[in-house]
């Protein structure tokens, strides 16, 4: 069976949400990576941004301060 | 008496093993088989018998078994008793996957939603826990296995732990890319097709 570990989970309302996130993260040097969304969480438009833990702090932000949609973040093992 | 030692052999090595010697004889013989493990006890029962021979397992200890073949050549073709050696491997119920991949997008329709579908799709398959035997790139997909990819770290990650990655040799040359490729071996169309005949699922993103 395959190792798990926490990662963070950005969900979205939409794909476009999605892709304007993928696309300031990467112009900006921020962390992380498109990911379909983990089976368990059911809300969101299918697609998620993934990243450390850690990152949650530095990342949440600077999304907020982007004005940039999410429609929740979390916590799930991957 | 012909004794073949087939112990410390990985699958499918003692069916093969078993298979030759079997093959070799000109007459009526008994086989004797050492293996040590149950697994290969029962690969080279079951291709044994599935050649039409009497084999019988016995255990000798912990980790040594012994199979006992009575090979009685009856002179019909030997070819007609053919036994597939990766079929009867030691991986029993696990399925040779194989993901072929012709393009840098995944499915028809808009450019960005495709490319970020790709990129969903070969982190989804790091997340299996029973990963394909082969990814195939051909034609646009080859964009996925070389420098700049957008998914080099899940297709090193696959690659690590075991997936045979390969791009179509003639694909490359054709996008400028031969010296670009960043993951897997160059291979050409012999093997494209060959391990999608061996494949017991095929996966087309």
């Amino acid at each position: 069976m395959r190792e798990k570990r926490p990662a963070l989970v950005i969900a979205f309302e939409n794909v476009t949400d999605a892709l304007a996130v993928e696309k300031h993260c990467q112009v900006n040097g921020l962390p992380g990576r498109i990911i379909p969304i983990p089976r368990e969480i059911t809300a969101g438009c299918g697609l998620a941004w993934k990243a450390e833990p850690g990152d949650r702090d530095a990342l949440l932000p600077a999304l907020d301060g982007a004005g940039l949609a999410y429609s929740g973040s979390y916590i799930v093992l991957l | 008496m012909i004794t073949v030692d087939a112990r410390g052999d990985a699958c499918p090595i003692p069916v093969v093993k078993t298979k030759k010697a079997i093959d070799a004889l000109t007459g009526n013989e008994t086989v004797e088989v050492l293996v040590d493990n149950e697994t290969a006890l029962q690969n080279v029962s079951k291709a044994a018998r599935a050649m039409g021979f009497e084999a019988a397992a016995t255990t000798l200890g912990e980790n040594e078994f012994k199979i006992t073949v009575k090979v009685v050549k009856t002179g019909a073709d030997p070819g007609s008793a053919e036994v597939k050696d990766e079929a009867a491997c030691c991986c029993p119920g696990k399925k040779n996957i194989v993901v072929a991949v012709g393009s840098d997008r995944m499915g028809e329709g808009s450019e960005e939603l495709g490319q970020v579908l790709i990129k969903s799709f070969f982190f989804a398959l790091t997340q299996q826990n029973e990963l394909p035997g082969s990814i195939i790139f051909y034609n646009g997909g080859v964009n996925l296995s070389c420098e700049g990819s957008p998914i080099l770290e899940d297709l090193r990650k696959l690659a690590a732990e075991g997936v045979s990655v390969i791009s179509c040799g003639t694909c490359l040359n054709f996008y400028g890319l031969k010296e670009k490729l960043a993951v897997g071996e160059i291979s050409n169309m012999y093997e494209i097709i060959e391990r999608q005949e061996k494949a017991d699922l095929i996966i087309k993103p």
